[in-house]
């Protein structure tokens, strides 16, 4: 079980690195006085996007949510697709740190922080969308269950209401998580720093680790546990975002298949995220000698396992309509696949299904620039598919007075942009300050190395 | 024995072998005041540092999931069956299956924050100040280098003895630690 990557004879790191120069060179990404031209550019970017995610926020509070396409019966439009499609990347996240964790699978310890980053970040832009669609959004800490002047409580029975709980402990677990894993790092990066600033900022962050024996003893027994939980907790929290779905009394939604197939989405766009981000910094940073075609190799298997999964997941969604008699089902069926919105359903099987198979290819799937195309149609798709689920459920819904057609508006786009911005702000802003590569774990690795 | 005014006396070893046979010997001979510096975890270290020490981390965690459970379903009990009851088409108020996702969400949210916690707690962390980071090339902790450390509050802590377990097992350096 330990060698999910399968192919053991790629050997997991150049023979060259030790201890040292890993911690050095992790290090001294972290603690270079002068920031690299590319983060630069790619902050600036980000932070230009992240500016568009503020100005189309405020306009959105000014001019309420009338500024998207949506209306009834379309409600739901592009911010609850990307909600979904956000909080499944995040997901990806955890199941390789966590569940990879779990399997002892020795490729995981090199990209577990960049995936560990990428879900905090990912949670952040996800947690934005629901609030914006609220359309009242400071009114959303109506959602905690509070004693309140009006003497009501939230609708605790409501899959709305367990998607929230859901979201909320999601994220403070995982930012503990990653705070756990990261405190070695630290105390590595303190002992490194020679600026005064950076001794302080730091010294204080590492909390005063010193990997004494009692720390150590301490830290694999709280993380191993707390791998443990947070593997179930990812996959309840992108069930619980089916069942926000499946508790719908809407053609196509209102599905016992809904909390697996959501779990399914996540893993394959989840782990393609991962591609694109470990790719370009693997290059960005010169890792290539930790981040091997093993890793590639392991992480494409996953996506393409994700990827037949989901095909299985599709199948049924078209299979239901057909086994049962429901006429509004089969009619939205056929919308879906025939009507205004085809080419939409039609690029999500050819991206996330058809194209996906190539990873049954090693020599694909264990080269840089083949895995990150695959990787990006897989977020594309990804996203189309949440995009079908929502709208073309809700277009044709059971009497024809509820039909109508949605377009995302020019506001509807920027939104979609800026949580973008937000996502690459944040992760930028980790790239900086924090190791990016879990260099405790990686010594362990060295260590075991014959 | 030893002067007060020292923490106590340290081996700065390079491999993880060495630091482990030094404290296995120490610990046999008697001593018990130890602790080791690495930069990774150490195969079975933690063993012979405090071989009665039992981990209580796994039970404090299973005790934050049980009130993460009560508290989680309570809330939500309370309010909907008890506190604003409200009666829709005759369906019970109580509906616990309605309750078990939230419930289950703030269990693991319980658990964890108890673990992160507790795990605090039990390193005596944050401690932003300890002896031993007065020590010259203590960084290397963090990086390359093995330390073990003997604290003179130990009632055979003895300067020559255990300078010459150290010295014989492979340290590179015995340095005493003021405290």
């Amino acid at each position: 079980m330990s060698d999910v990557a399968g192919d053991g004879t790629l050997p997991l790191m150049a023979p060259g690195v030790t201890s040292l120069s890993l911690g050095d060179d992790i290090s001294a990404h972290v603690l270079r006085p002068r920031t690299l031209l590319w983060w630069w550019i790619g902050f600036g970017i980000s932070l230009a996007l992240l500016l568009v995610l503020i100005g189309s926020s405020a306009w959105l509070f000014i001019a309420g949510i009338g500024i998207w396409g949506i209306d009834i019966p379309v409600a739901w439009g592009l911010a609850i697709a990307e909600y979904v499609w956000w909080i499944a990347l995040a997901s990806g996240g955890t199941i390789i740190s966590a569940l990879f964790y779990l399997t002892r699978s020795p490729w995981r310890s090199a990209i577990s922080r960049i995936a560990e980053a990428m879900m905090l970040c990912a949670a952040a832009s996800a947690g934005v969308m629901p609030i914006l669609h609220l359309g009242r959004a400071g009114f959303f800490y109506w959602l905690f269950p509070y004693p309140n002047v009006m003497g009501v409580w939230p609708q605790f029975r409501s899959p709305l209401l367990w998607d929230f709980v859901c979201l909320l402990c999601y994220i403070l677990m995982s930012i503990m998580f990653f705070y756990v894993g990261l405190l070695p790092d630290l105390a590595t990066v303190r002992d490194r720093a020679r600026g005064r600033g950076q001794r302080i900022f730091y010294g204080l962050l590492a909390l005063g680790w010193r990997g004494s024996a009692r720390h150590w003893r301490h830290y694999k027994t709280l993380y191993f546990i707390l791998a443990a939980i947070m593997t179930p907790m990812v996959i309840s929290v992108h069930s619980v975002v089916g069942l926000d779905f499946a508790g719908g009394m809407t053609p196509g939604w209102h599905s016992t298949q809904f909390p697996p197939y959501f779990f399914f989405g996540a893993v394959v766009s989840g782990i393609a995220l991962v591609i694109m981000l470990t790719l370009p910094l693997r290059r960005a940073y010169g890792l290539e000698a930790i981040i091997t075609a093993r890793h590639l190799n392991a992480l494409g298997k996953v996506m393409l396992v994700g990827s037949l999964m989901l095909g299985f997941a599709y199948f049924w969604e078209v299979f239901g309509p057909y086994y049962d008699a429901d006429i509004a089902e089969r009619h939205m069926l056929h919308e879906r696949l025939f009507g205004v919105y085809a080419p939409c359903f039609w690029a999500t099987i050819l991206f996330n299904i058809a194209i996906p198979q190539l990873l049954w290819l090693p020599v694909l799937r264990q080269r840089p620039v083949p895995l990150f195309l695959i990787a990006l149609g897989v977020i594309i798709g990804m996203w189309l598919e949440r995009f079908v689920i929502v709208v073309t459920s809700l277009h044709r819904d059971y009497m024809p007075s509820e039909w109508g057609n949605y377009f995302p508006t020019i506001w509807d786009w920027a939104t979609f942009l800026g949580s973008i911005g937000l996502f690459l702000t944040l992760f930028f802003l980790i790239l900086r300050l924090l190791p990016i590569v879990s260099i405790a774990e990686m010594r362990e690795l060295i260590a075991e190395r014959p | 024995m030893s002067a007060p005014d020292r923490y106590g006396l340290i081996g700065e070893f390079t491999s993880a072998r060495e630091v482990r046979d030094a404290a296995l010997t120490l610990h046999s001979a008697g001593i018990r005041a130890l602790d080791a510096f690495t930069p990774y975890p150490i195969e079975g270290l933690d063993d012979i540092l405090d071989p009665a020490g039992r981990p209580r981390l796994p039970m404090l965690i299973a005790l934050g999931a049980l009130i993460g459970a009560v508290l989680g379903y309570g809330v939500q009990y309370w309010a909907a069956a008890v506190d604003y009851p409200l009666n829709v088409g005759g369906r019970p108020c109580g509906s616990w299956p309605a309750f078990t996702v939230s419930a289950f969400e703030v269990t693991l949210l319980c658990a964890v924050t108890v673990g992160f916690v507790a795990f605090l707690v039990f390193c005596r962390l944050p401690l932003l100040y300890h002896p031993v980071f007065t020590l010259e090339d203590f960084e290397r902790a963090s990086h390359d280098r093995f330390f073990l450390c003997v604290e003179a509050k130990d009632p055979r802590f003895d300067d020559a003895l255990i300078a010459r377990v150290l010295v014989q097992h492979g340290a590179e350096r015995v340095a005493s630690v003021p405290s």
